[in-house]
């Protein structure tokens, strides 16, 4: 009886464990597997595209915005259905992708685009519930805006017009000048048949992260929403000269401004954007910089923190001024 | 008899067969399934199966002990232990002694053995045998053999495993017994119950309007029942199934008369095996047995072991060897010897000796009233040797003298009984004689001694007015006051009578008696051999029976 148990037992554990071997999608055939597996199980046609561990996919949609240019629900749930399919793709290969990025067209008005960035990694450790779904979301990049390359080419073509260029000209000077891979991830998008797409860095996307992150934080703080009015954020990964660092532009106005509460306010404007850059590279324990760089563009002020004084910072107890290395104007 | 095994262990274990196939269909739908999902969610599966796997474990073992602590595994639950015949290993040349016995219960595995050539003559079948016996005589013993011999299954269980406090789980667990007991049978051809101490639910039955006894009384109807049942069993469409062989062996050390008469009568217990004390001849062979698992000293006398072990069971016989074990061990000694048996037989009579200070006064009386017993006993008793007489405190008395019969005694005979009465009051004629006065140690003498008189007179018409008959049985209040004052009169005349033998023989022995007083006191302890040698140094000799 014993030895029966122990015979059932690890002919079971043997047939598991090499089940458990092999990727469900090896990585000759990736990009077919995702394009099959929206075709077969979704009923949709997308194009797939690889640049070093980047994945872009492309879904054309005859319906992505409405009237009052919001995403309609059937896009929704298209795009959601296109997510599922490059996630379970990108988790079951054995092809090393750190990143992919969805681009939806609507098919009616080719300019508009969502683009949707996302980490592998943030995917599987949502699937373990390392993460909550709250800091899932935060995570993803998403972006609604015209095509950067269709704006690109109109211009362009409008140049060629005035110059009365030769049409068999005018598209190879644009092949050859105006169609190169995107420098930064807002100029990801796809036009005229052609990918536009970079191997995206955790460095920066994180720095989109973390811009994304500032706006969110000061649109549902009660007491930020109410005290600053915030006109621009940006954040650029920058390296120079074997120096490495983010540098975050925040041009937020206060509401209620006299000389007094002046610097008041950009610490607090400092304070919060410490406070979201210290949870995202806290959050992917991201190493590879020298210091933070935090610009208050209302009044050019700039301060400049180390990252091992990042280190010890405390979001609720922790004074900027304590951990800040030094202070321009 | 291959397909009838398969069918015998399907009936036995079709829950097993059943777990087993559900337990390997899961398996395979559990790596079907996993051989289903995407790599990635099979490997957190394969990765989380551990934990999976202890956290099952660790509830499994709560539950099962919840289910142990408050359930007890079921009340109905037999721990009974199946073991074939074969593996019991008990062979008939194991069995010492008892050769009567020996040779019914060969008989009686003939006719397990010859069941069919039983059938066909048109005799009855064997159900069930009865051991009656002394505890430690070996009953066990016998029914391991006849399961060796028959080569059935053997299936034991205590008589008090049955009871319970709840009413009907004695006869459920009977039910459980049987139904294993059947299918043993059905694939084996036959099999052996062993009910042990079967008394617990074989006692007569009580039919008590409060059902104070509702529990043993259900347990022991169903044990009828199913002892019925074996006669013929019948089956679900109402045919009668091929009979079933099984034999119950029941075993008790309660006399036969205290057993429910409707397990004695024909068709259950057909046998009864009485198993008695072993004899002289029989304790020869258990000392030879014993003995020769353990290192000893090959001087030692067997036959005079023997002798001293009257009324010894086997049981007892190997404690005795154990005990002289320990002893000889205890003594830094290599092998047994036979003052290391006569210690151990000494300590499982007499039990251990304890220190007790007495005074030398005390002591000395003490002597005075041992060896006026010892006296006694040597000169006047006509069946019983003395082996030691001792004045060291044991079991809550003073001193003692070990006596034994020469030879097993089943009737007591008036020359006996007068001796023994003789024995029991020499305590305190020696006292008397020698102090001029008697203490409260001869309480327990005279109580055996006035008891033995009152039935002598009372009971087996021992005396000279010529009332015989057993008075006892008759209720005082309707005996007559004449009667009664003459049948005490007769036991007085009796125990005053045996009290001026024993002052005529004491005082005719007073040298013997003091020189028995000093060696006491000198050696607190004599043995057989130093007795001995004093009584012949004075030119006495034991009496011999009649």
């Amino acid at each position: 009886m014993k030895s029966l148990f122990l015979l059932v037992a690890s002919c079971w554990l043997l047939v598991t464990v090499l089940f458990g071997c092999g990727p469900s999608y090896p990585k000759e055939k990736f990009k077919e597997s995702i394009v099959r597996l929206c075709k077969d199980e979704y009923k949709l046609d997308i194009k797939v595209e690889t640049v070093g561990k980047t994945i872009a996919i492309y879904l054309p949609l005859p319906d992505l915005i409405d009237f009052t240019f919001a995403i309609t629900k059937q896009a929704s749930e298209k795009i959601n259905d296109v997510i599922l399919s490059v996630s379970r793709v990108a988790l079951s290969t054995d092809a090393k992708f750190d990143f992919y990025c969805i681009i939806a067209h609507d098919i009616r008005i080719p300019e508009i685009q969502i683009v949707i960035i996302k980490s592998v990694d943030d995917v599987k450790r949502f699937l373990l519930n390392d993460i909550s779904r709250g800091e899932y979301s935060k995570r993803m990049l998403i972006d609604i805006r015209l095509n950067p390359q269709s704006q690109k080419e109109r211009a362009i073509k409008e140049v060629f017009e005035k110059m009365a260029i030769d049409k068999k000209w005018q598209e190879r000077v644009m092949n050859d000048f105006f169609r190169a891979e995107p420098a930064v991830l807002g100029d990801i998008g796809y036009w005229n048949g052609r990918f536009y797409i970079k191997n995206i860095s955790l460095a920066e996307f994180l720095a989109e992260q973390i811009v994304n992150r500032i706006r969110i934080e000061f649109r549902e703080d009660k007491e930020l929403l109410d005290a600053f009015l915030v006109k621009s954020t940006k954040g650029f990964y920058i390296s120079k000269d074997s120096r490495h660092y983010f540098r975050f532009e925040v041009e937020a106005e206060p509401k209620s401004f006299n000389q007094l509460e002046a610097s008041e306010a950009t610490n607090r404007i400092f304070q919060t954007v410490l406070k979201v850059v210290y949870q995202v590279i806290h959050g992917y324990k991201f190493e590879d910089f020298d210091y933070i760089e935090i610009v208050n563009q209302t009044n050019g002020r700039t301060s400049k923190f180390l990252r091992d004084n990042l280190k010890n910072f405390k979001p609720k107890r922790t004074k900027i001024e304590d951990i800040m290395e030094f202070d321009t104007y | 008899m291959l397909p009838r095994k398969f069918k015998m262990y399907f009936k036995m274990y079709w829950v097993r067969i059943v777990i087993i196939f559900v337990i390997i269909g899961v398996c395979i739908l559990a790596v079907w399934g996993l051989a289903s999902l995407e790599s990635f969610y099979r490997n957190i599966t394969l990765a989380t199966m551990p934990i999976n796997l202890i956290m099952v474990a660790l509830n499994a073992t709560i539950f099962v002990f919840m289910y142990i602590t408050f359930m007890q595994g079921g009340l109905a639950k037999v721990s009974k232990s199946t073991i074939k015949g074969q593996n019991v290993n008990v062979k008939w040349s194991d069995v010492i002694g008892m050769e009567n016995v020996k040779e019914e219960a060969r008989e009686v595995v003939q006719l397990i053995r010859d069941r069919a050539r039983v059938k066909k003559i048109g005799g009855k079948i064997l159900r069930g045998i009865l051991m009656i016996g002394p505890p430690g005589c070996g009953k066990t013993y016998l029914a391991k053999a006849i399961a060796t011999e028959t080569g059935l299954p053997f299936l034991s269980m205590s008589g008090s495993e049955f009871v319970e406090i709840f009413v009907g789980v004695g006869a459920s667990r009977v039910r459980r017994l049987f139904k294993k007991a059947r299918e043993l049978a059905y694939g084996y051809g036959g099999c052996i119950v062993f009910i042990d101490e079967l008394d617990a639910i074989a006692r007569k039955r009580v039919f008590s309007v409060f059902g104070g006894t509702e529990e043993t009384n259900s347990t022991q109807n169903q044990l009828l029942a199913e002892m019925d049942g074996l006669q013929e069993a019948i089956g679900r469409s109402g045919e009668p199934l091929t009979e079933q062989n099984i034999i119950v062996i029941g075993a008790t050390n309660a006399p036969e008369e205290n057993l429910d008469k409707a397990l004695l009568r024909p068709g259950r217990f057909d046998r009864k095996l009485y198993i008695d004390l072993p004899t002289l001849e029989d304790r020869e062979k258990l000392f030879e047995y014993y003995l020769a698992k353990v290192q000893r000293d090959p001087s030692i006398d067997i036959g005079r072991l023997a002798r001293k072990a009257v009324y010894k069971t086997p049981a007892d016989i190997e404690n005795i060897v154990k005990e002289a074990a320990l002893i000889a061990t205890r003594d830094k000694g290599d092998v047994i010897k036979h003052k290391d048996i006569s210690e151990a037989m000494e300590r499982v009579e007499l039990g251990l000796k304890h220190k007790l200070h007495m005074s030398p006064l005390e002591k000395e009386k003490t002597a005075c009233h041992e060896a006026g017993h010892l006296i006694v006993l040597y000169i006047l008793h006509p069946t019983e040797d003395v082996f030691k007489a001792s004045i060291i405190p044991r079991r809550g008395t003073l001193g003692v003298v070990h006596h034994q019969p020469r030879e097993e005694v089943f009737t007591f005979d008036r020359q006996r009984l007068l001796a023994d009465i003789k024995v029991g009051i020499a305590g305190y004629v020696a006292e008397k004689l020698k102090f001029g006065t008697t203490s409260s140690g001869v309480a327990m003498d005279f109580k055996q001694a006035m008891t033995i008189a009152h039935n002598m007179v009372w009971k087996y018409g021992m005396n000279d007015a010529g009332l015989l008959g057993d008075y006892t049985i008759i209720p005082e209040s309707q005996l007559s006051d004449k009667v009664k004052e003459t049948l005490n009169e007769e036991t007085n005349k009796i125990f005053v009578k045996s009290l001026k033998e024993v002052e005529d023989l004491l005082n005719k022995e007073k040298p013997l008696l003091d020189r028995f007083v000093k060696e006491l006191l000198e050696k607190e302890e004599l043995d057989y051999d130093d007795i001995d040698a004093i009584f012949k140094e004075y030119g006495k000799f034991p009496m011999k029976s009649a």
